[in-house]
């Protein structure tokens, strides 16, 4: 057992380091709910203010792990009466300034050995990625809007990271970011429009995300980094789309475009496809007229207009070989012609002419044009067995109009044997 | 030649044929300016033939569930040797068989062939006409493609809406509370199974009392049958009716040549129901009129009113030999003429128009 | 005079009578024709709704793998290198494109935007949202039957 007074004395010295390591008596081990007096009263008090904590702490990943109310507020967590549970003297402490968040976070989570027991599948380093972004420059500076831990995690209820319910939780961390940044007036301050979550609401990454719940699909975070947010450099974002998108970024590589670009501080992707509204791309946006990337930098009449002119009107080509030969096959199907082989071709048109799309990024001719070359060999091969069965529709025909004129002449022959009969 | 005799003979020594053969020597038809009206039974008879034939080459390869009721379907017309003309001309020759139907039961209506002793042949064919439009309605939905799908639901849906027997009805027809693969599997039963039973017993009344009573004469025509010489029915009727049949058979070849009757696209219960869904052409004039009538009629739902008025119809239709009290002594009521003529404006006009997408 | 006419009436009937058989004859071959076609089965003995013979076992060796068809939507047939037989939906869930069996990888692969799926099917690099649709797989002796929707 340990004196009373060393354990004070103790308990002295962790509350003037200023809440750098949990008391001891306030963390409990691993995997059991913490038991805690605090919560007892907190729940029936009638400001909602004081007892919304407790409720929400029903959830939380922290308590369930055994981390007590105390844990970040001080106090003892087992005195039944209010003025020794909320004793000062033992740490106690009411409300946490914002400034104060990450250094009380980071007492238990840049702890490795501490971590270890708890979680050890999460990472140490949030707090270090923290002081380094801009929230963190911005808190260091006393500026107290900025998003802290708790901004985003929660204070109470907090829920692990891979809980949908979680608001960093992929297909959450929108509107969480939202909630600050979605604000134009806030982010004026800092020189940010506030349209970006807006922007990004309409991109193909969020449809992915929120309707086809591909968890991979980017979110703010994947580029941005989540605790060392920051706004990304001109080449680290393509990076970012490069890990999934990795053929485009590899053709891209090898495009006049990597050097040019770099050359003139443009981002490699983002100056085609754009940031946060990253549409589903289309054929048509290549060229130097209105709405038209190239035109960006190229006018018709320079090598890259030419180009890029060249490559339209093979993509056009293709688009428009597939959509006319499908409506052909189509229709031979629903005739009720067997087309399996055709639609097979079809498939490989279609395939082609996503490889074709593919060269888009290489922005040379010759790869793109054995593509579409491609494009329009399957769709040709689809066509001559449309063809075919359109033939076979009128040889049906004609057979049948040859069985007309033998059933014809039988009934010619009745009437002619009728009258002979009836003469 | 003389296998033939004496096979003829000892068939005939076991069986009494020969009775049958006098009487098929003697049956006579009648001569007169409306003679042709006499060729439609026959020529309805031969479709129903093609249909029995085409029918059962089907089903060799047909399967009636939701999951593989269109991929048969498919199958047939694009895999198996002539099964896209086996399946096109069992489409055709089902709508030509309901044409010739109508037109054979309109001609006896008009001439007044119902009339007594003719009651239970006008009946027995009134029975196998509903029983007709039972085979087209079963039959169109075992292809499971959309437009049949939707149509039978829509169809069902009506039959739904009988007073009292209504939702036992709909339940009793779709094998549940939608049409899904239990209705296909029930239409199946109905279209090769029990419709064509009662047919056949129908039909065989049918035929056994026309043989029995002859060929009706209309009685203003009786005159000018008696001065012309009745067509022997073997062999120069059943040649004449042998021309009629090759003409629908060149029809048949005509339709399944220039217009193939087409595959469609697979139903999708779960997909909304198409633009413009319409039943089979010999619906229409019901279903034009049910949407025509107002919601509500005197406070009663319009869908209700029309079924009401189309039972009572069918019911004044059906019971016409007992209602046209003169028609037993020869003197047919004009009343009745005139009301046949009327139903049938009605039924050929609101077809055509509804075909030509006036009431769209 | 009488016996040319009764002559030429012999002659008339005998060429409506050839006549007569003849088409009569030719239509009912040309009915019947088509139906004893009809009743033979044609070569693919059964309607393909869910269910395809794949491929042979002993032409698929560990780490392999084939495309097959289901009409005309292709999937893939791989046998992992540890022997096991699988089958998946070969359209990539990215743009539709036929994914194929990397030896190398030792995994699905889709060609058009360098997208990797699992044994299993699941998507594990590139752009792919989804999992492959998995199919069941049935070995009859030396016969790899592929089942869809089971």
């Amino acid at each position: 057992m340990i004196p009373r007074a060393v354990l004070a004395l103790a308990c002295l010295a962790v509350a003037a380091t200023g809440l750098a390591a949990p008391r001891p008596g306030t963390v409990g081990p691993p995997g059991k709910a913490a038991v805690d007096t605090c919560l007892d009263c907190h729940r029936s008090l009638d400001e909602t203010r004081l007892s919304q904590p407790a409720e929400q702490a029903a959830t939380d990943i922290h308590r369930l792990q055994g981390i007590t109310c105390a844990g970040c507020h001080g106090g003892d967590p087992r005195a039944e009466d209010p003025e020794a549970a909320m004793n000062p003297a033992l740490g106690f402490v009411g409300a946490i300034a914002p400034t104060a968040v990450p250094a009380l976070c980071s007492s238990c989570h840049s702890d490795p050995s501490f971590m270890l027991r708890y979680a050890p599948n999460i990472p140490t380093d949030q707090a270090a990625q923290y002081a380094t972004s801009r929230h963190g420059l911005a808190l260091a500076k006393g500026d107290t809007r900025v998003a802290t831990c708790t901004s985003c995690h929660g204070a109470h209820g907090v829920l692990p990271a891979d809980d949908a319910r979680s608001p960093v939780y992929p297909s959450r961390i929108v509107a969480t970011c939202g909630r600050c940044h979605a604000d134009a007036a806030l982010m004026r301050a800092y020189g940010i429009s506030g349209n970006e979550v807006a922007d990004y609401q309409q991109s193909v990454h969020y449809a992915a995300l929120t309707q086809k719940n591909d968890l991979s699909a980017p979110t703010c975070n994947d580029c941005h980094g989540s605790h060392g947010a920051t706004p990304p450099g001109v080449s680290s974002v393509s990076n970012v789309c490069g890990t999934c998108h990795l053929t485009q970024r590899e053709l891209f590589d090898l495009s006049p475009h990597k050097e040019a670009f770099a050359s003139i501080e443009q981002p490699a992707c983002e100056t085609c496809h754009g940031n946060h509204a990253v549409h589903t791309p289309d054929d048509t946006w290549i060229g130097v007229g209105k709405d038209q990337v190239c035109g960006n930098c190229h006018v018709a009449d320079d090598p890259g207009g030419q180009v890029a002119a060249q490559l339209a009107a093979r993509l056009t080509g293709a688009n428009s070989a597939i959509a006319a030969t499908r409506e052909r096959v189509a229709r031979a199907e629903r005739a009720g012609m067997l087309m399996d082989e055709a639609l097979v071709q079809l498939e490989e048109a279609h395939q082609a002419l996503v490889l074709a799309r593919n060269q888009v990024h290489a922005a040379a001719l010759a790869p793109l044009a054995r593509e579409t070359g491609s494009v329009l060999a399957a769709a040709a091969k689809a066509d001559r067995l449309a063809q075919a069965a359109e033939d076979e529709i009128r040889f049906r025909r004609t057979g049948l109009a040859v069985s007309l004129v033998v059933i014809l002449l039988a009934a010619v022959a009745l009437l002619l044997k009728t009258r002979s009969l009836e003469r | 030649m003389g296998i033939f005799k004496r096979l003829w003979a000892a068939l005939d020594e076991r069986l009494g044929l020969a009775p049958l053969v006098e009487f098929a020597r003697h049956k006579e038809v009648p001569r007169h300016r409306y003679s042709w009206a006499y060729y439609f039974g026959g020529l309805t008879l031969f479709f129903l033939g093609v249909q029995v034939v085409t029918g059962i080459l089907l089903l060799l390869y047909y399967r009636p569930t939701a999951e593989a009721a269109f991929e048969s379907v498919q199958f047939i017309v694009t895999r198996v040797p002539f099964g896209w003309l086996v399946r096109s001309i069992h489409s055709w020759s089902a709508n030509l068989m309901i044409l010739s139907a109508f037109a054979h039961m309109f001609s006896v209506y008009l001439l007044g062939a119902y009339a007594k002793p003719r009651e239970l042949t006008w009946w027995s064919g009134f029975a196998l006409l509903l029983l007709a439009m039972g085979f087209g309605f079963s039959g169109y939905l075992l292809p499971w493609n959309e437009l049949s799908f939707f149509a039978t639901r829509i169809g069902t849906d009506i039959a739904g809406k009988t007073p009292l027997v209504g939702g036992w009805l709909l339940r009793f027809l779709r094998g549940g509370d939608d049409v899904t693969g239990a209705t296909l599997t029930r239409f199946f039963g109905f279209h090769v199974a029990l419709l064509p039973m009662i047919t056949s017993a129908l039909l065989a009344l049918h035929l056994l009392l026309i043989q029995k009573q002859g060929m009706h004469v209309p009685e203003k025509l009786a005159p000018e049958a008696k001065s012309r010489p009745p067509i022997p029915f073997v062999p120069n009727f059943a040649l004449r009716e042998a021309t009629v049949w090759l003409g629908g058979l060149a029809l048949l070849a005509v339709l399944a040549a220039f217009f193939p009757w087409e595959l469609g696209v697979k139903a999708d219960p779960f997909a909304p129901a198409p633009a413009g869904i319409k039943p089979e052409w010999y619906f229409l004039f019901m279903f034009e009129t049910l949407k025509l009538l107002p919601p509500h009629v005197l406070g009663i739902e319009g869908e209700l009113v029309g079924l009401a008025l189309f039972t009572f119809g069918g019911l004044v239709w059906f019971l016409v030999p007992l209602l046209d009290r003169g028609s037993e002594r020869g003197k047919r009521s004009p009343l009745f003429l005139l009301l046949g003529w009327l139903v049938l404006a009605y039924l050929v006009s609101f077809t055509a128009l509804s075909l030509a997408g006036v009431f769209q | 005079m009488a016996a040319n006419e009764t002559e030429a009436t012999v002659g008339r009937r005998t060429f409506i009578n050839w006549l007569l058989g003849t088409s009569l004859g030719a239509t009912l071959a040309a009915a019947l024709y088509p139906m004893l076609r009809f009743v033979i089965p044609p070569e693919v003995g059964e309607s393909p709704t869910n269910r395809v013979l794949a491929g042979k076992l002993s032409e698929l060796p560990p780490n392999t793998g084939r495309v097959f068809r289901f009409g005309a939507k292709p999937g893939i047939l791989l046998r992992t290198p540890s022997g096991e037989v699988r089958a998946f939906s070969a359209i990539c869930t990215h743009l539709n494109c036929t994914v194929q069996y990397r030896p190398d990888f030792q995994h699905l692969w889709c060609a058009c935007h360098n997208g990797h799926y699992d044994l299993q099917g699941k998507n594990i690099a590139g752009p792919p949202p989804r999992p492959l649709e998995a199919f069941k797989v049935d070995v009859v002796g030396d016969d790899i039957f592929v089942t869809k929707g089971a």
